[in-house]
């Protein structure tokens, strides 16, 4: 890491500064409570929390550790059934947790306004965008008329939306995503709040817009001097923004400290499995360092520490006793026994080195196997000038257009790009979900697109299966996980009796890491991970050769996506498996995948070997999407340079584009004139 | 998987993790090489050693994979559920009881339907201890009218309602989930639907004939329209969901999609339509007899509310009777399917 990186930001500054302070809100011991037909859960188990001005805290930790719910108390938007049942919150002198809600309305958006997940929700699609805004203007900034409706085209045009006057009179199905989240950050500081709250407000973005929300929200922290607590269980979106992070476990902050200090040197062993989990930090062909098992059931009581039973490092006293909150530096505490003087000494695990280091490039195993370099790789899957339509006559969209790649057996093809870039449909129209329109699929040199042999058929579907994205809804609900896993095999009669279908469902579960007697369960007692296995099973059972994974993990958290990683990873050397891996996040992709595939607009922009596209990128649009990539590294994601994709920069209109192999299996679309520029990048 | 492993690994999943042993070697302070390595798991702290306490526990990852679930089954969920909406409950037991009753009743009046007949002599005795329920304007004995009228008009609710919603449900499925078939039933729907039923019933009625078996299976044609347009649109809902597309990918049958993927998440829909036909029915029965369309030879709810009506000012039982049976059905099935409909609603499980 080269010094003027570590210039970037200034984090000794920033922890004197800390120190120097009294805290803007201070939460001590607050407990949260939710009742749920009659059971308890605990969300928050009694979590300590000070903010101090102008900075930016950030919050991480999984789904369901509370760090939503815990920032929901700073506002007085617990829901209905939830309740702070013990400890205190100071702001500005007063106890906020004995707020009525007439006193709440004098700080909630006046001077704590929060920026919710979904822009595509938190909108009302029935009121004009600068109807939206200047509601907000009037309510707290007191202004009418024409002086709030000059306030608001102010902010709109503050949070990047030109042409504001056109855009005032516009509905919210009229903006992008990107747009949309814009739009929630402006009336969320239309109030100009003192402290504004933003859950997850990138999460739902693509990558490139993730980039740009940050950078506008940085940019108006300075502009109007914001404290700002973000809320996110991306560490790219942490090391971009937090001056101080704060880890969050089964409802407690388990850890605390400058974003540095959390990074570069963290002490809670969660805190080290998340990190070393990171697939940027893996090598590749190697297993990537898994956190097994999934986090506590918040209804049970806990005792001891709640991360004890996922922990490697776990002592005995890890389950008996609540560890307490032990000071590395002034401003890093960590809640872990392994901190106290008589616990044995035990080292970071490795990984968190490589991060200091700055060796945030996924390294190469030098003897893994890459299919595709083989001189005889065969190939498994081929497509042809594939397009894909959707609708009719003046609705007709096409959603892929004359795609051409191969797929060679043992390898996994990864295929990238943003949302309604296409590459779902192609992985469907390659499992004939989709019906293609034009061009032709291969598998093993036989066409299997249009009409083919009922037996063929057959013999296709299960040479060819899926994994789905969701797996809150890609399993049946209201079928037992037995069912769920043997419907393959029910509708292929590929067993003689009901003892080895049963027999061949605990195998399947076995294999992807499942106890067998979950078989009689149902999905939803099932977390992300666990269900996203019982998906790879299901697929799994009609052993396939060549498998599409649709975006497997990016609904996971990130403690559970190493885990589904590895399993794939073993899937493949240990069966042979071939894969179709769609991601839209480049790090994990660079990590499993052999060769890569850049789609934009629902055409492949570019193809080629994972190292060689992250060292040689040329079509313009693969070099914005690398730009954008999150890296766990603060100093290292403060200082990127970001690129913006215009399509414009394309004059395709005499001279048409093409497909073509600029270099042996580096291929890339455009027209002569742009292949002559990437030859001379190349040194061709 | 045998039924008592099932148990036993539920119950393992309920108790810790850990087990309950405890290196007594280090609490004799006795020096020996050896000390069991294991997540000990004692009542108190005190018992167990400050040095064996900041030891590494041993790691088992089956133990991580155990975290965090609980013990369910759905329809045991619905019972339960069912069960504590009071009101449906006891509402269910008296219509349970009511219907019993019109099997037991014969056996303990004085007269049975067969065996009474016309006698003016006796027309609107009120009640009392010969007649329980009095007798009607041609001195029939009413409480052996009242119950076979009961037992007629529940046997064609319950026959004309099954039948509906099973119609209704396979062909709603269909017309959902096959592409194709949408165009079929929606103009069927929309061509069946544009005559007011009563004119088919009318016209069923005078050219076929009136008898019960004929007019129930006429409901039935008729009726099954709205619950089929109904469960069509659900299924629109539930149809490009990923889990269908799971199945397709396996090959499932289009059968086995719809009865295995989609109809469980239709089944609150369907028991509340169910429950709500069988009022419906009787009711629209009553209107049809009101329009002299039933036959009148097998007294049925319907047709003691229609000869009720024109004397029920002077002789108010001979409305009170079949009238309060007919509301304990309506509120009883009322009640009973919404709150079956709503237990069956897993989002009201925990």
């Amino acid at each position: 890491m080269s010094e003027a990186m570590k210039q970037t930001v200034d984090f000794d500054a920033r922890a004197r500064q800390v120190l120097s302070q009294v805290p803007l809100l201070s939460a001590r011991d607050v407990e949260v409570t939710f009742s749920l037909r009659g059971n308890k859960l605990t969300a928050i188990r009694r979590a300590s929390l000070d903010l101090y001005e102008g900075e930016t805290l950030a919050i991480v930790g999984e789904s369901g550790s509370g760090k939503s719910v815990f920032t929901k108390c700073f506002v007085g938007m617990l829901d209905k059934n939830g309740s702070i049942t013990h400890g205190s919150i100071q702001y500005d002198g007063q106890e906020l947790t004995q707020l009525s809600e007439k006193e709440w309305l004098k700080i909630r958006g006046k001077k704590i306004a929060m920026v919710t997940q979904d822009p595509m929700t938190s909108l009302n699609p029935l009121k004009t965008v600068g109807y939206q805004i200047q509601e907000a203007v009037e309510l707290h900034q007191g202004l009418r008329g024409r002086a709030a409706k000059e306030e608001t085209l102010r902010i709109l045009e503050a949070v990047g939306i030109s042409d504001a006057a056109r855009r005032y009179k516009q509905y919210p199905h009229e903006f992008s995503g990107g747009m949309r989240q814009r739009v929630v950050i402006a009336i969320a500081v239309a109030c100009r709040p003192q402290i504004l709250i933003c859950d997850e407000p990138t999460t739902a973005l693509d990558v490139t817009i993730q980039a740009q929300i940050l950078d506008l929200i940085r940019r108006l922290q300075k502009e109007q001097n914001m404290t700002i607590i973000y809320i996110t269980h991306d560490l790219g979106v942490v090391a971009n923004v937090a001056d101080r992070v704060a880890v969050m476990y089964a409802g407690q902050v388990i850890e605390i400290g400058m974003a540095n200090e959390i990074f570069f040197d963290p002490w809670h062993p969660y805190t080290w499995a998340l990190l070393s989990a990171l697939p940027q930090l893996g090598v590749k062909g190697e297993k990537l360092p898994a956190i097994d098992g999934t986090p506590p059931n918040l209804f049970n009581k806990i005792q001891g520490d709640a991360f004890a039973p996922r922990n490697k490092h776990a002592l005995n006293i890890d389950f008996l006793e609540e560890p307490p909150m032990y000071e590395v530096t002034a401003t890093h505490q960590v809640k872990a026994w392994l901190r106290d003087p008589r616990a044995p000494k035990v080292d970071q695990p490795q990984s968190i080195a490589r991060l200091a280091e700055s060796k945030t490039e996924t390294g190469t195993d030098p003897n893994a196997y890459h299919p595709h370099l083989d001189p005889n790789r065969e190939t498994l899957i081929q497509v042809k000038n594939m397009q894909v339509t959707f609708g009719t006559g003046r609705k007709k969209f096409v959603a892929v257009d004359d795609v051409n790649f191969e797929i060679y057996k043992g390898e996994t093809f990864a295929l990238v790009g943003e949302s309604g870039s296409g590459k779902t449909t192609i992985g469907r129209a390659l499992v004939r979900i989709n019906p293609i329109t034009g061009g032709e699929v291969y598998l093993n040199g036989q066409k299997i697109n249009g009409k083919i042999s009922k037996e063929q058929d057959l013999k296709v579907i299960r040479s060819c299966q899926m994994i789905f994205q969701d797996p809150m809804a890609s399993l049946n609900e209201r079928a037992k996980v037995d069912y769920i896993v043997s419907e393959g095999l029910i509708n292929h009669h590929l067993y003689k009796n009901e003892a080895e279908r049963e027999e061949k469902v605990q195998k399947a579960l076995e294999e992807v890491g499942l106890l067998p007697e979950f078989s009689s369960r149902f999905p939803h007692e099932f977390s992300g991970g666990q269900r996203q296995r019982i998906g790879i099973a299901r697929a799994l059972i009609m052993e396939p050769q060549f498998i599409v994974a649709d975006e497997p993990i990016s609904a996971l958290d990130v403690s559970i996506r190493a885990q589904v990683l590895n399993l794939l990873n073993d899937l493949k050397k240990k069966r042979g498996l071939t894969y179709m891996f769609i991601a839209h996040d480049l790090s994990v992709v660079r990590f499993i995948s052999d060769r890569i595939a850049v789609i934009h607009k629902g055409r492949i922009v570019e193809l080629a070997e994972a190292e060689e596209l992250f060292f040689h990128p040329l079509h313009p649009y693969t070099r914005a999407l690398l730009s954008a990539v999150p890296n766990p590294n603060p100093y290292v994601e403060r200082s990127k340079q970001l690129m913006v994709y215009d399509p414009d920069v394309h004059d395709y209109s005499v001279d048409k584009p093409i497909w073509n192999e600029i270099l042996p299996d580096h291929f890339v679309y455009g027209n002569e004139r742009e292949l002559d520029g990437y030859r001379k990048e190349l040194g061709l | 998987m045998s039924k008592q492993n099932k148990i036993k690994s539920v119950q393992e999943l309920e108790q810790p993790v850990v087990d309950l042993s405890i290196d007594y070697n280090t609490v004799d302070q006795e020096p020996k090489k050896e000390r069991p390595r294991g997540r000990e798991y004692p009542q108190s702290r005190s018992r167990m050693p400050e040095k064996q306490l900041f030891e590494f526990a041993e790691y088992k990852a089956s133990d991580a994979e155990r975290t965090g679930y609980s013990n369910y089954s759905y329809w045991k969920s619905v019972w339960q559920n069912f069960l504590r909406n009071k009101p449906a409950v006891i509402m269910s037991v008296v219509f349970i009881l009511l219907f019993i009753f019109t099997f037991v009743s014969p056996l303990i009046s004085k007269y049975t339907v067969e065996s009474i007949r016309i006698d003016y002599d006796r027309m609107f005795t009120s009640p009392n201890s010969e007649f329980w329920f009095g007798t009607d304007n041609m001195g029939r004995d009413y409480w052996c009218q009242v119950w076979f009228a009961t037992r007629t008009s529940i046997l064609l609710a319950v026959l004309v309602a099954v039948g509906e919603i099973i119609l209704g449900t396979v062909i709603g499925l269909l017309w959902g989930y096959v592409r194709k078939l949408d165009r079929f039933f929606t103009e069927l729907y929309n061509f069946v639907n544009n005559v007011p039923t009563i004119i088919y019933m009318t016209l069923i009625a005078l050219m076929v004939g009136k008898s019960f078996l004929i007019m129930a299976l006429a409901m039935i044609f008729f009726n099954w329209l709205a619950t089929a347009r109904n469960v069509r649109n659900l299924v629109l809902m539930y149809r490009d969901r990923e889990y269908n597309l799971a199945s397709r990918c396996l090959g499932t049958s289009v059968g086995s999609i719809l009865a295995r993927n989609i109809l469980p998440y239709l089944i609150s829909v369907i028991i509340l339509r169910l429950a709500l036909a069988i009022p419906g029915t009787i009711a629209y029965e009553t209107t049809l007899t009101y329009l002299g369309l039933m036959d009148v030879s097998r007294p049925s709810l319907g047709i003691l509310l229609r000869n009720a009506r024109s004397f029920f000012l002077d002789y108010p039982y001979l409305l009170v009777f079949p009238a309060g049976i007919v509301s304990i059905i309506t509120i009883t099935f009322y009640l009973v399917g919404n709150a079956f409909s709503d237990a069956c609603d897993p989002r009201n499980h925990v």
